[in-house]
């Protein structure tokens, strides 16, 4: 099983101030001084919320390497208790469902074995309509494959299920709907949540819903126990209907949970009756991000006519991982293919973060870019049109600020936290 | 042997005017049709047979299109599936989400159901099919692409990764034979009860810093919006420019 | 001359194999499609169209008019002579002495064709036409010796067998080439085609000073929409083809081919022909199409015939979607071929039956088709613009003197800079106006050049519709597009009259902002201060100048502000393109270089520091070229730049 139900209940979900150890900790000539300081500095949070310490250590690692011992820390800071970097999280009370009376079920996208921003609001959503019905209710989570998520307990996970195994891996929607679909004979929750995602949401709670033989309402956005308000009409209509049991929410559609802890218990599984599976993965391909079509890249470094050295900005392109755009200036000119072309006679790019190298921002170019979400211009006339659109602009020399750029990526490379990131290709998509 | 392949199409609507037009997924379920089937391709419509943007779609090089016959706010589903019951079909090709009515993207499920066939949804191309088996690429964010291998017959719903629908020729779209076959409905009770609005926009979320104390709601209500004015770094050094360019990209999560 | 009989002889055989050539030719242009045409009008104005119109074209190059009217006046008057005199045997002293004197004419006329052709210019084709000169002067000189015994210069009967066998030959190698080449494809066709073109000219309003420049509407509905194969020309326009010179006169000019793009309109112009007459272009003699980033075609790979695809082995689609439309080709044609109308009828087939117009083309058409502008903007914020300009729409006012058609540069911010300075202008000049707002529609201009004329006439039926509510004297635009497709091409569509009768009961007068502007300047309703001393030039946008003859009001505003323009070297009925229109920045088919940037260096050239227009699309084409470049500016805004307003 998974580590995440073994969480016990803890009735103490605060921890209380201890004046005497303030007193303690501000009066560096007491005995057990060192003991007090050191608490909360080089203790870690244990599996119960408690704050463990290690009495050998004394002091802490600073910035540059050097271990220091705070002395100050009595006076500056008044309790080590209140360092605001490591104990708020503690005192959020506990959300405790000790028996529930009903379900609600929400199947978070976990992109790369994470909860994403789009799954915790729905989390919050399912909370919602807990109150609104009588009783206690749960709200339960339930993932697949490989999981990564620490943050359950603060997501508003009362309840977690997890189908592991090498059958959920990957590109698994069928045997994920008909888990699902044991899962629905088994509890009759109140409600099946789903993101409205591109990242698979949409995909099984369609399943699960044809499945089960229901209407859902999809891209919901307003949702409480009565009605609920959807978008149709590829967008452009809202649709007011009696809200169904099955949900696939649009983001934003609630806040998120944040002022209460969860139990994040495990719930009985059933055992799931498959077919064999009908689609057969065969893997992500790898795909260079100068093959993606300029229109689905989402994040691009485009060149213009202030690119001097373009090994250097093919280099970059290839450290920062980004997909190559260009001016028509540097596509006449012969240095960037047609296909790369940005602007009104080219792309109409939709990329998240667009970087503008020595372009100087025709209306032809910046009809090309309206859509995108966060413009970055490197330009040596600050007074020009693309320094006005860009969300960050430097002036400076393109040269210059690329060699930068690229030393800092792969400055990156080496460092070990972002080699891990690198090597799942679906993580970290959040957004 | 040829293979037996069925586009379905709706009619779709402009984001901008709200006009109908040929629906960009559905175009593209066409175009994919074509590549597979070529001229044996069967394109199918549920609804009225006189719908000018049947058209469009036939312009893009169909001799015929068959229309089952139906009044608006029926349930399209019955109909289909009485329809692809009849013919031995290999792959339906159908858009991810219609541009029109209740967009709920459910039309390939539960024809799949019905039908007891596989669905592969987001489908950015079918590379081949051999031997009775499809490969196929879905369409993942940022470009990325999974391939999954499907026997036929299955239901294919096409994402706008997938090749654009080519142009409709005008000419080619008048002269094509639209077949109207009649149909039974049955109303789609569950919709009746709906209403309908103008979708109104929705407020994008403020970053809230949830304030604890006096002081952070002060900073909170007097905290300039987040504006459209971008920052400009002019007098900073090389070095720090480069890294406001990369702390902004690490925020964005665009590297990783 | 030894044996009398036989220069008759050769003449008349020759006479008789142009005959059936000219039949087979002729037969070759029927396989044209119907058009109405008034035969009769058509010949008896022949004369005066060739001596007035034509050579008011040609005149413009004084060298080759004159060679030309020594050479074809000469050659015309002594076939004449030498029919009578040689054939008929009518001996008068008179006669002979004048066919002297129109030999002479001709031979001299032909020695200045012939100097021409020592050291050619490129436009010109080179081959069979090289050739042309010697046998005029062949022609010429057989014909002055065989008729001096008859003038009495010399006695009868002199010369031996071998003069006899020499004269003979001069008359076989002159007339193949005058007579039978005529109507069997040489050179001298121009002669025979040209003549039955000017007769039978598809738009006979051209002919006295007129202007003829709205394309003609495509029929919809039938089996095929626009012109697929040479025979779905009309044949007067096959009959066109024919008439070319290959002076290349339309290549010198044509902005596509100096950019490099894969157009010539000569080259264009030889393959319809090839196309009518069946064939390969391998004895095509004068400039290729520019390889464009392409491969060039090698010469003969080209096969045409008159019921084949025209774009499946003879043209490339490139070539045809190179074109601006600017008309500078058609200007310049001594035949007063049309080429623009043969380009468009090929790019509906390729837009309407094959769906492949290039590039942005698809999207731009799409547009059009589901929001009534090329950019797929919301059509209810087409009025955004003038949110803050107090300006009263038609819906209100049902009744102005005024209507003022602000164009798709609604959506764009550049172009809005314009429209605010015009509306700043006719609000000083207190004049009667509204918008049409959000019921106005794109004009149709870009779908039409683009060869989807369904989507224009859907758009210019829609317009007039709506037009047709309201009440007004005139419409005015700052868009030489939108003004060319009203003025023009709107009537053809306008079934119920709606333009040619307006709120007082005459015809409703379009105009185009400069003229209008033009007009309440001369009124005196507008006053400027001078302008300062920047050195100035004007480019002449080709809808407003060639398309509709506009070529002084925006010269008279500038002048009234005092600003002394130094004009380009191609100006006026010879502007340079600036590449914008006819779709081409849509479609966008890649050369050597940029149209624009070719007029900006024109500009440059002048030592201009700005350069005034009356396009939006110039504006965008010329501020497209990087900078550091001249300021470029529509009239109006300069204009608004030094009114004076009254204060009261
Ligand atoms: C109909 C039409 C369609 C068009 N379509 C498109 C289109 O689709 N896409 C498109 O891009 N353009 C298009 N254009 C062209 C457009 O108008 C501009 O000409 C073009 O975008 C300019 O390209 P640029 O910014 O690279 O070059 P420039 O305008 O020359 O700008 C170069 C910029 O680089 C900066 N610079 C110079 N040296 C350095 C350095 N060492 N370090 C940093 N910065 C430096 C300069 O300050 C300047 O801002 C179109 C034009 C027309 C008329
Ligand atoms: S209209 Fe202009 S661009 Fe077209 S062929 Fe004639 S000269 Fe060339
Ligand atoms: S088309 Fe006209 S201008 Fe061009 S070569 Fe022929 S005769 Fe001359």
């Amino acid at each position: 099983m998974n580590d995440f139900s073994s969480v016990a209940v803890s009735p103490v979900g605060v921890v209380r101030r201890d004046p005497r150890k303030e007193w303690m900790a501000r009066n560096r000539l007491h005995p057990r001084h060192h003991e007090v300081i050191s608490e909360g500095v080089g203790g870690e949070m244990g599996a119960n919320g408690l704050m463990r310490r290690n009495p050998r250590q004394i002091g802490f690692i600073g910035p540059n390497g050097i271990k220091r011992i705070d002395r100050l820390k009595g006076n500056a800071v008044q309790t080590p208790n209140k360092r605001q970097s490591v104990v708020p999280e503690v005192v959020l009370p506990w959300h405790v469902v000790a028996t529930a009376d009903f379900y609600i079920f929400v199947v978070p996208d976990m992109v790369g074995g994470r909860l994403s921003g789009h799954d915790k609001d729905i989390l919050g959503l399912a909370h919602r309509l807990q109150k609104e019905i009588a009783g206690q209710g749960a709200v339960v989570a339930v993932c697949f494959g490989e999981v990564k998520e620490t943050q359950f307990e603060l997501a508003g996970v009362d309840r977690l299920v997890h189908f592991a195994g090498a059958e959920f891996e990957g590109f698994a929607a069928e045997a994920k709907a008909a888990a699902l679909a044991a899962m629905d004979e088994r509890w009759a929750p109140k409600h099946w949540l789903f993101p409205d995602s591109i990242h698979g949401g949409t995909d099984l709670g369609s399943r699960l819903a044809a499945e089960l033989g229901e209407r859902p309402a999809t891209q919901a956005w307003q949702v409480d126990l009565e009605k609920t308000v959807a978008r149709g009409a590829g967008g452009s209509l809202d649709i007011s209907r009696a809200t169904p049991r099955i949900l696939f929410l649009l983001e934003e559609c609630a806040y998120p949970i944040d002022e209460t802890r969860h139990q994040v218990l495990s719930l009985e599984m059933p055992e799931v009756q498959r077919p064999a599976p009908r689609l057969l993965d065969q893997g992500l391909v790898a795909v260079d991000p100068n093959e993606i079509p300029l229109a689905e890249a989402e994040f691009i470094l485009s060149a213009g006519n202030g690119i001097h050295n373009w090994a250097q900005f093919h280099q970059t392109a290839k450290a920062l991982g980004a997909t190559e755009g260009a001016s028509r200036v540097a596509v006449d000119d012969g240095f960037m293919p047609r296909s790369r072309q940005v602007g009104a006679s080219g792309t109409w790019v939709t990329a998240r973060v667009y970087i503008a190298v020595g372009i100087s921002g025709a209306i032809q170019h910046l009809q090309g870019i309206a859509q995108c979400d966060k413009i970055i211009a490197i330009n040596t006339d600050a007074g020009c049109d693309m320094v006005k659109r860009a969300n960050l602009a430097v002036i400076d020399d393109s040269d210059a600020i690329l060699s930068a750029l690229m030393m800092l990526a792969n400055e990156k490379l080496v460092e070990p936290g972002a080699v891990q990131g690198n090597t799942n290709k679906e993580d970290s998509d959040a957004a | 042997m040829p293979l037996n392949i069925v586009s379905l199409v709706s009619v779709g609507r402009h984001p901008q005017s709200g006009r109908s037009r040929r629906a960009e997924q559905d175009g593209r379920a066409v175009e994919m049709g074509l590549k597979l089937a070529g001229q044996q391709l069967s394109v199918v419509h549920v609804g009225n047979p006189d719908e000018p943007v049947l058209r469009q779609y036939a312009g893009m090089g169909l001799s015929s299109l068959t229309v089952l016959k139906q009044a608006d706010r029926f349930d399209a589903v019955p109909v289909l599936q009485r329809y692809l019951e009849q013919k031995n079909i290999d792959i339906v090709l159908t858009g991810v989400r219609s541009e029109s009515g209740e967009s709920s993207g459910m039309v390939p499920y539960l024809l799949a159901h019905a039908l007891g066939w596989p669905v592969v949804a987001r489908v950015a191309d079918i590379v081949c099919v051999e031997k009775g088996e499809a490969q196929v690429l879905l369409a993942l964010p940022r470009g990325q692409r999974r391939a999954v291998r499907v026997a036929l017959p299955f239901i294919a719903s096409l994402d706008l990764a997938a090749p654009p629908a080519r142009q409709s020729a005008f000419g080619v779209g008048l002269r094509a034979k639209i077949e109207t076959i009649e149909s039974i409905g049955e109303v789609d009770q569950i919709r009746v009860d709906w209403q309908e609005a103008e979708a109104k926009p929705r407020a994008k979320r403020l970053k809230t810093v949830k304030a604890k104390t006096a002081a952070e709601r002060f900073k909170a209500a007097t905290a300039k919006p987040q504006g459209d004015a971008g920052k400009v770094l002019i007098n900073e050094t090389t070095q720090q420019k480069a890294q406001a360019i990369f702390d902004l990209l690490l925020e964005e999560k665009v590297i990783r | 001359m030894a044996i009398d009989w036989l220069p008759s002889v050769l003449i008349v055989t020759l006479l008789i194999l142009a005959v059936i050539g000219g039949v087979r030719r002729a037969n070759l242009w029927r396989a044209g499609q119907p058009e109405k045409v008034d035969i009769v009008a058509g010949l008896l104005a022949l004369p005066k169209r060739y001596l007035q119109d034509l050579h008011h074209v040609v005149a413009r190059d004084k060298y080759m008019s004159q060679s030309h009217v020594a050479t074809a006046g000469g050659f015309v008057l002594s076939m004449i002579l030498v029919l009578l005199v040689h054939v008929f045997g009518v001996s008068n002293r008179l006669l002979a002495g004048a066919l002297l004197v129109a030999l002479g004419l001709m031979f001299v006329g032909a020695l200045f064709i012939a100097k021409r052709r020592l050291q050619p210019p490129s436009r010109l084709s080179k081959g069979p036409w090289m050739r042309l000169p010697k046998s005029l002067l062949t022609f010429a000189v057989t014909f002055f010796v065989l008729t001096l015994p008859m003038a009495g210069v010399l006695p009868e009967g002199t010369g031996n067998w071998l003069l006899t066998m020499i004269l003979s030959a001069g008359i076989i190698i002159s007339l193949s080439e005058l007579l039978f080449g005529m109507t069997w494809g040489g050179p001298m066709k121009h002669a025979f085609a040209g003549a039955l073109h000017l007769a039978f000219h598809r738009r006979p309003e051209r002919f006295g000073g007129g202007r003829s420049t709205g394309l003609k509407p495509a029929a919809l509905g039938g089996e095929v929409h626009g012109v697929a194969k040479p025979s779905d020309f009309k044949w007067n326009q096959l009959l066109g083809f024919d008439a070319c010179v290959q002076c290349g006169k339309c290549e010198a000019m044509c902005p596509a081919f100096a950019a490099g793009q894969p157009l010539n309109p000569k080259k264009l112009i030889q393959d319809m022909v090839v196309g009518l007459a069946g064939g390969t272009d391998a004895n095509y003699a004068g400039s290729p199409y520019p390889a464009g980033k392409g491969e060039a075609r090698a010469l003969g790979s080209a096969k045409g015939g008159a019921d084949n695809v025209i774009t499946a082995g003879l043209v490339d689609a490139d070539t045809l979607w190179s074109c601006t439309t600017c008309r500078a080709c058609v200007e310049e044609c001594p035949m007063m071929i049309e080429h623009v109308d043969a380009i468009v009828d090929m790019r509906r087939f390729v837009t309407m039956e094959k769906g492949q117009t290039p590039n942005k083309g698809a999207q731009v058409l799409e547009n059009i088709i589901a929001t009534d502008n090329p950019n797929g903007y919301a059509p209810g914020s087409r009025t955004h613009w003038a949110a803050d300009q107090n300006l009263p729409l038609m819906k209100d006012k049902q009744q102005v003197d005024v209507l003022f058609w602000v164009s798709d540069g609604a959506f764009d911010m550049r172009s809005q800079r314009i429209l605010r300075a015009f509306v700043t202008l006719m609000k000083a000049a207190k004049v009667d106006v509204a918008i049409l707002g959000d019921e106005e529609r794109d004009c149709g201009d870009v779908a039409r050049r683009l060869g989807d004329d369904a989507s224009f006439q859907s758009l210019a039926k829609r317009n007039l519709a709506t037009l047709s509510q309201y009440k007004f004297n005139k419409i005015v635009t700052t868009d030489p597009h939108a003004y060319h497709c009203l003025r023009n091409e709107y009537s053809d569509l306008d079934v119920n009259g709606v333009l040619s009768q307006g709120a007082s009961g005459q015809a409703v007068e379009v105009l185009h902002h400069t003229t209008f502007l033009n007009h309440l300047v001369e009124q005196g309703l507008l006053n400027f201060e001078r302008f300062s001393d920047t050195r100035m030039t004007y480019h002449d946008p080709c809808y407003l100048g060639r398309y509709n003859g506009e070529y002084e009001a925006p010269r008279e505003l500038l002048r009234s502000l005092g600003i002394n323009i130094t004009e380009m070297a191609r100006s006026g009925y010879r502007s340079r393109c600036c590449g914008g229109g006819g779709g081409a920045p849509i479609t966008d088919i890649p050369g050597e270089r940029r149209i624009a940037d070719m007029r900006m260096a024109d500009v440059t050239e002048t030592g201009a520091e700005l350069v005034a227009v009356g396009c939006q699309q110039c504006t965008a084409m010329l501020e497209g070229v990087v900078e550091p470049r001249p300021v470029v500016k529509d009239i109006a805004e300069i204009l608004v730049g030094q009114l004076i307003e009254e204060v009261h």
